[in-house]
């Protein structure tokens, strides 16, 4: 087993919102291992920030335990969580630097409390700037850079004090595609290359596909379901994480077009709507002339997308099957033999019949 | 000249004087007083609910006591704390005395405006901080008092140029000054010349320190 560097034990936390109790975290457990990206999923509201601001403590917990590198942070003393704290990284959704100092000077900035000289700091502080390429612009104030550039200052802010531990509150989720891409790829680097573990919040499932090994989703304080990224992908057990699934894949607002067309829903007895997902090898087999070929059945591919996770690639597909309705359904009982997930799309309702 | 200033003319020492008396009083009140606001606005802050040092009790107490002393009309404190003034300086008359009531007069109004430059100031920036290992002193000093600095300036501006208001309002109870010469000179004798070159040198003040803050405040801006 590999070591936990992040061991979050029955986390509670409760606000007071005038009389009114509210559970913002409900108990949680989150345990991460050195070196991992783990990826939190979950709508705004869902307590992730909140989880995530137990890790260093910037929340304190109702109830629970928080072990970080092996210390029980919640025994600390001010300075020696101060001191904690400086091991443990943080970049935020709308990035919070300072805008009295220049780009060099808001990295310099967590170094201030290490015994270098200014000398040293300055030199740190570049060469932090020249890991996240922006060494050329050090003397720049934030609001001459572009918000991807303020999140890799911010990225150099939050590595100045070597941390083990780096935090992503929704760092991608002011961004636009493209760069939100090359950050994920920044952190990405930073995880290989300087083994830093990361946890990443966001409500984009499409980020967590980029980056994350492990994910949980989060829903009205609780985890409702955790996993290696390719087991969440291919055998996502709760509606809701389906449905961030269907949004990362592409899939969801592919069957609500379909299912909306007209076209598609009066169709005769010899031709049905299915949803398909290939998992692992199941990619790799020429499944769909199969059906021409053994069961006279022709499917007419009406969207298809490929995901490569780490090890696994996952297809979606919807298509149209076109045949003999007893020859449709055993080419359907073949498709779910051979480990595909069959789905079938229906006018009014969408039954599911799992593989 | 005699014609336009009829009174003036034989005055030019004492306006000397007066204008020295109201720089007097504006420069040391606004020390002292700027430094007893600035710390009761930085407590404030800090002590606020969800502030880095969050005390109900300290923040509602400060949070009364300023109320309390900016609902006091200046003109009745400076009645009201005479007895104080006297044990404090010995004497009610004169520009020393003055500075007590100017004090308690203007720094519960700058505290207040302290706290509006720095409630101003992204939560996200302190929590930055807080998060990278700082303690409540280094954020006060190194993100607060550098990150609302040109805000500071600007409201420090606005205290400034009340407080040079307050200081002729002063001259009412004998204090010296560009508004005792104002009022128990060109009102009580009918010199309108008298008073009217004491306007001119406060609105000279008062545009001299508006114009020196916002080069500052801007300069200081990025």
């Amino acid at each position: 087993m590999t070591e936990n560097i992040i061991d979050l034990n029955q986390i509670n936390v409760e606000f007071k919102d005038g009389e009114k109790q509210v559970k913002a975290v409900t108990d949680v457990d989150l345990q991460v291992e050195k070196g991992d990206i783990y990826g939190i999923v979950g709508y705004s509201g869902a307590g992730k920030s909140t989880l995530v601001r137990v890790i260093n403590l910037l929340q304190k917990p109702t109830s629970g335990k928080v072990k970080v590198n092996d210390q029980d942070l919640l025994a600390l003393k001010p300075e020696a969580l101060r001191q904690a704290r400086t091991k443990i990284g943080m970049i935020f959704q709308h990035f919070n630097l300072m805008k009295s100092r220049t780009i060099l000077g808001n990295v310099e900035y967590p170094l201030f409390k290490t015994k270098l000289s200014k000398d040293e700091r300055l030199k740190k502080a570049t060469e932090l700037l020249r890991l996240v390429g922006l060494d050329q612009r050090k003397n720049d104030y934030p609001r001459q850079l572009s918000g991807g550039q303020k999140q890799r200052v911010a990225i150099a802010r939050a590595l100045a004090n070597d941390p083990d531990i780096l935090i992503s509150d929704e760092a991608t989720s002011a961004l636009d595609p493209k760069t939100t891409l090359s950050i994920l790829n920044l952190l990405k680097q930073l995880n290989q290359k300087l083994g830093l573990t990361i946890v990443l919040i966001t409500h984009e499932m499409q980020a967590v596909k980029e980056i994350c090994n492990h994910v949980a989703v989060m829903q009205k304080g609780e985890v409702v379901e955790r996993g290696t990224i390719e087991s969440i992908f291919s055998t996502p057990k709760k509606l809701l994480t389906q449905e961030f699934i269907n949004i990362a894949t592409n899939v969801g607002p592919a069957v609500q077009k379909v299912t909306e067309n007209p076209k598609f829903q009066h169709l005769s007895p010899d031709q049905q709507l299915v949803q398909l997902n290939f998992i692992g090898k199941s990619t790799e087999e020429p499944i769909i002339s199969t059906l021409a070929k053994q069961f006279n059945v022709d499917g007419n591919i009406l969207f298809a997308n490929v995901e490569q996770l780490h090890s696994e690639t996952l297809g979606f597909m919807i298509l149209v099957l076109a045949g003999k309705p007893t020859d449709i359904t055993e080419a359907i009982s073949f498709l779910k033999v051979n480990q595909v997930r069959v789905k079938l799309l229906n006018q009014a309702t969408e039954s599911e019949v799992t593989g | 000249m005699a014609s336009w200033l009829p009174n003036v003319i034989h005055m030019q020492s004492e306006f000397v004087q007066a204008t020295w008396q109201t720089i007097y009083m504006t420069l040391i009140s606004s020390l002292v007083a700027g430094v007893f606001g600035l710390a009761t606005g930085i407590f404030l802050i800090v002590s606020q609910p969800g502030g880095i040092l969050e005390d109900s009790f300290l923040y509602g107490l400060l949070d009364k006591v300023v109320n309390i002393l900016r609902s006091i009309p200046f003109i009745i404190l400076l009645a009201v704390i005479a007895p104080f003034t006297r044990y404090l300086v010995g004497t009610t008359i004169g520009t020393t005395a003055a500075l007590v009531p100017l004090i308690i007069g203007i720094f519960p109004f700058y505290a207040r405006q302290i706290q509006n430059a720095l409630t101003e100031i992204d939560p996200g920036v302190v929590e930055a901080a807080e998060a990278s290992g700082s303690s409540p002193t280094e954020i006060i000093f190194r993100v607060y008092l550098r990150e609302g600095l040109p805000d500071i300036i600007r409201v420090s501006v606005v205290t400034i140029i009340s407080l040079i208001g307050l200081t002729t309002m002063a001259g009412a109870i004998g204090s010296g000054g560009l508004g005792d010469i104002a009022i128990s000179i060109g009102y009580a004798r009918f010199e309108n010349d008298v008073t009217i070159v004491a306007m001119i040198i406060i609105l000279v003040m008062v545009f001299i320190v508006q114009f020196v803050g916002d080069w500052l405040a801007k300069r200081l801006e990025h």
